[in-house]
């Protein structure tokens, strides 16, 4: 009953200028309402962190033996403080010998398969790693063997500093973001020690 | 509101189904136990945390030592006499840095196997206290590590004498030259495929011919089966004789040792 | 007292209007015919909402306990299973509802497509349970990795290799799911507000349309042979029916009532004697063993991927579901006319036939997954027995090597072992000592499913290795090829 009555006088006493100034007022503060709150609330959501390198210490050179893959686990430093045992990370490490320059080489490999990301195992014996979920099999190198990866296993970027192994931290390796490709991507961006 | 309906709802049947859930809910938490509830002991053990000697041996090494210790492939270590005579320190050392020379791998995570030291120590002592002999053995058994590493090309007196060890101890079985008696390729056949040879060590060659194979039929040092009424058991430097026979067929081919003398 | 209640019962219908808007809804007219014993098609969805309920319910039981923390929540779900009085049972319901959730949907859908039930008018109705379909899988999933174990964290890096294979924008639809740049805390976060927030959510909306459809729109009448659905008549038709037709809440919600009750009887007995499934190990990606499974839902879809050829396989991950989506939704707008009977319907029921065939199959399949190594066999599966009996020391040599290279890990003897490759029992029978070596060396060719082994091992252990597959044959039969090539001694003669 109320409602019809008032819009009733509504109708009936047109003040046309303030009316349209009411209606492009509240259109406009309402477009404004609607952009402050998005556009933080959306970057907030869709944002991306910047990505940060951290190089992590695997262990003295000499601690690996000569042509011997060697798995090592290390707390990721991309963790959240509360990431508890999932930020443990592992790679497998090869030594490859010095170079004719006399420098070591490394091979490091993510555990994870460049298939579908399962942890692959590695069998000294065969010389082969093996993935648990479809049968993936890659040689010692990381080299694609045999089963449905697209390609070799993730080569992680790797130095060594003052005799130590050290890698670049690696994030969860997928085909169109390797381990290697984000290396060159962020060297520019702030680095961690 | 259709009472009739309301009625059918709450009919006798309907209710005494209520009931029945919820009587089985009131009877689980009045501490009945339902099967479904879950024990701890189920939660799986991590597998650095396995310390029950059964379940290491199945896991790591029943593949090629067999499921009881013996009728495996590899040598038995369900085994008195091999029990017996290896020490315990080097069954600890073979387990966690393989055996150089034979296909035994290395198990402990140093050397980039699966297995903790203290998993390493727990096996070496448990193929010691599982897989002695009750009885005490009757003859003191040769040493188990070989004493010398033995050279290639012997002297002929010397290779005379391991050839007369050979024929007294192994021959019957084994032939003439280490080909297999009735030139069967299967069976207690051929010891002298250089392929074979390639893949044991001397120690394990050793191994095999102080305790046999009692899995496979093979004699020890000692037993009279397969061999001559009068055969008596070889002494430690006789078997240390024999691994370089087997050692000199291995670099040369036995033929090739024949003709050579 | 039963007066003042009344009085009371009054007091607050005059201020809802119950009596004047709830009740007329759920008196709504629905055809004859479901009083009848053809009433009984009718029933899965209404279960399927009342198991939705439990799921509310227990889910609301567990979020009290349960810290969707990457450090903690395994811990709580511990808790939850062994400490907290019968959190074992709540998590066990909260399975099994859900469980009985996807069957009872997967019923419904059936019977709907069966009976023409999406046909004109009730288009849009079978889009949202479409919709509902799609929110369920995602509550599985999503439900999944709150188990936080090693399941839940390979489900999740599983998921994020397969978003990565989008063009272009992979690497950010990873970072989006995943929360981060690698899987921990962040994702669980996020999979926790989509499982509790955002999926439920949307899940009650599109319920409360599904069901104001099925009010507005009416339940179908049971498919007769012959009588048509024409968009021009129907609703005229449909019209008259209801004049003959009986209130929902009266005989005809009985049988919902029913059907219901024994499906939560069913899940709570299940719930109650098979108990929580779950949490396996800490979510330690370290751990040794990993052998992560998808939950049974989406096993077929594990099932079809692991049998693809790996050059169909990005399409099958990325496409194929998009198309399996869109054919669901698009089933009313292909035809939303004529029959509606499965008798006059043939090709309707050969697609039910065939596509739970493929579902049922595929789920074998990913169930068994023989495509998958078995990662301990090598060290753990022996030799059978009668292998290793009256074989020669080369022989003995060669099986030492065939677990040693891990070959095991694919090839079973006996029937135990890996399944990848096929059972070498008798491949003596089947390949050539030259066939093996060949084999061996070079693998499939092409890089299929066998790696080249020619590198992987020295000569004199391919050749014990192959002395002992020739000798793999019954103790009867000549090796392959003995045939064709005279032999003198016949080998494999133990007499
Ligand atoms: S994830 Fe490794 S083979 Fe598929």
């Amino acid at each position: 009953m109320d409602v019809t009555s008032q819009d009733i006088t509504a109708t009936d006493a047109p003040r046309p200028g303030r009316r349209t100034f009411l209606r492009w007022l509240s259109a406009i503060l309402a477009t404004i309402a609607a952009v402050v709150l998005s556009v933080p609330v959306v970057g907030y959501f869709f944002g991306l962190r910047k990505r940060s390198v951290f190089w992590v210490d695997l262990g003295a050179v000499g601690a690996f033996p000569l042509n011997q893959t060697r798995r090592v686990n290390f707390d990721n430093p991309l963790r959240q403080p509360w990431d508890g045992v999932t930020a443990l990370t592992g790679v497998y490490a090869r030594n490859e010998g010095k170079n004719e320059e006399g420098a070591d080489q490394f091979r490091v490999l993510s555990v994870n398969c460049a298939h579908l990301g399962c942890p692959v195992s590695w069998f000294p014996q065969s010389g082969l790693f093996m993935c648990p979920c479809h049968g993936g099999v890659y040689y010692a190198d990381g080299e694609r063997a045999s089963g449905p990866p697209p390609r070799g296993m993730f080569h992680c970027e790797w130095r060594i500093e003052k005799g130590r192994l050290q890698i670049q931290a690696p994030h969860y390796p997928t085909l169109q973001d390797t381990l290697t490709a984000s290396a060159k991507r962020c060297t520019d961006s702030s680095v961690h020690v | 509101m259709n009472y009739h309906s309301l009625n059918h709802i709450c009919s006798f049947r309907f209710a005494l189904r209520l009931s029945a859930v919820v009587g089985m809910i009131l009877l689980n938490a009045g501490g009945c136990n339902l099967s479904g509830k879950p024990d701890q002991a189920d939660l799986p053990v991590s597998p650095e945390q396995i310390a029950n000697f059964d379940q290491l041996y199945t896991t790591n090494c029943a593949g090629c030592h067999g499921a009881t210790g013996k009728l495996g492939p590899a040598p038995p270590l369900n085994d008195p006499l091999f029990v017996a005579i290896i020490p315990e320190d080097e069954l600890h050392r073979v387990i966690g840095d393989g055996r150089a020379g034979t296909l035994m791998p290395a198990f402990a995570t140093v050397n980039g196997g699966s297995l903790t030291d203290k998993q390493v120590k727990l096996l070496a002592e448990g193929v010691k206290s599982h897989w002695k002999s009750e009885a005490p053995l009757d003859h003191s058994p040769p040493a188990y590590a070989i004493t010398n590493e033995p050279q290639t090309i012997p002297a002929v007196e010397e290779h005379t004498r391991r050839l007369a060890i050979y024929q007294r101890a192994c021959a019957g079985c084994h032939g003439p030259d280490g080909s297999g008696s009735q030139g069967n390729r299967s069976g207690p056949g051929a010891i002298n495929a250089p392929a074979f040879l390639a893949l044991i060590s001397n120690q394990a060659l050793r191994r095999i011919i102080i305790t046999g194979r009692p899995d496979l039929g093979m004699p020890t040092y000692a037993e009279k089966r397969g061999r001559t009424a009068e055969y008596e058991p070889i002494s430690t430097a006789e078997i240390d004789d024999l691994v370089a026979l087997l050692a000199q067929w291995r670099s040369v081919g036995s033929t090739a040792v024949a003709e050579q003398h | 007292m039963f007066n003042l209640l009344k009085q009371i019962g009054r007091w607050f219908d005059v201020r809802l209007g119950i009596s004047d808007t709830l009740m007329p809804m759920m008196r709504h007219p629905v055809p004859r015919e479901i009083e009848g014993p053809l009433g009984w098609w009718y029933v899965f969805g209404s279960a399927a909402m009342t198991l939705f309920l439990i799921q509310i319910l227990t889910g609301i039981g567990l979020a009290l306990v349960y810290v969707p923390a990457a450090d903690k929540a395994y811990e709580s779900l511990l808790y939850l299973n062994y400490q907290q009085p019968l959190g074992w049972y709540l998590r066990a319901l909260h399975y099994y509802a859900g469980s009985g959730m996807v069957v009872l949907l997967l019923v419904h859908m059936t019977q709907v497509f069966m009976h023409g039930a999406y046909k004109y008018p009730r288009e849009l109705t079978w889009v949202l349970g479409v919709f509902l379909l799609i929110c369920t899988m995602g509550m599985f999933f999503s439900g999944q990795i709150l188990r936080w174990d090693p399941d839940a964290y390979w489900g999740l890096a599983v998921a994020g290799s397969m978003a990565g294979r989008v063009p272009v924008i992979g690497p950010r639809i990873v970072h989006l799911l995943l929360g981060g740049e690698i899987i921990g805390g962040d994702s669980l976060s996020r999979f926790f507000a989509l499982h509790v927030f955002v999926i439920p959510g949307a899940l009650i909306a599109f319920l409360a349309v599904h069901l104001w459809l099925v009010l507005k729109c009416g339940v179908s009448t049971p498919p007769v042979a012959g009588q048509v659905v024409d968009p021009n008549t129907y609703d005229a038709t449909y019209h008259e029916e209801l004049k003959r037709g009986v209130p929902f809440l009266g005989d005809a919600i009985l049988k919902d009532v029913l059907f219901s009750s024994l499906a939560v009887i069913v899940v709570v007995a299940i719930a109650a004697i098979v108990g929580p499934k779950g949490p396996t190990a800490p979510p330690d990606p370290t751990l040794a063993g990993a052998n992560p499974r998808p939950e049974w839902p989406f096993l077929w879809l594990f099932g079809l991927l692991s049998l693809s050829p790996p050059s169909v396989e990005t399409f099958i991950m990325l496409v194929f579901p998009v198309i399996v989506i869109a054919i669901l939704f698009l089933v009313p707008f292909i035809s939303n006319r004529g029959e509606r009977a499965p008798s006059r319907r043939p090709a309707a029921v050969l697609f039910v036939i065939v596509a739970y065939t493929a579902l049922g199959a595929l789920t074998y399949e990913g169930a068994t997954a023989p495509w998958s190594p078995k990662m301990t066999a090598w060290s753990g599966d022996p030799v059978p027995e009668n292998f290793v009996k009256e074989r020669s020391p080369v022989e003995l040599q060669g099986a030492v090597v065939f677990q040693y290279k891990n070959c095991r890990n694919c090839h079973a003897l006996d029937g135990v072992g890996g399944r990848r490759g096929p059972d070498l029992s008798n491949v003596g029978t089947r390949m050539t000592a030259n066939q093996l070596i060949d084999q061996v060396s070079n693998g499939t060719p092409g890089g299929g499913n066998m790696p080249a082994y020619g590198k992987q091992m020295s000569a004199n252990e391919m050749t014990v290795l192959v002395d002992f597959l020739v000798s793999l044959r019954p103790e009867d039969q000549l090796p392959a090829g003995a045939a064709e090539t005279p032999i003198v001694t016949a080998p494999g003669a133990h007499e």
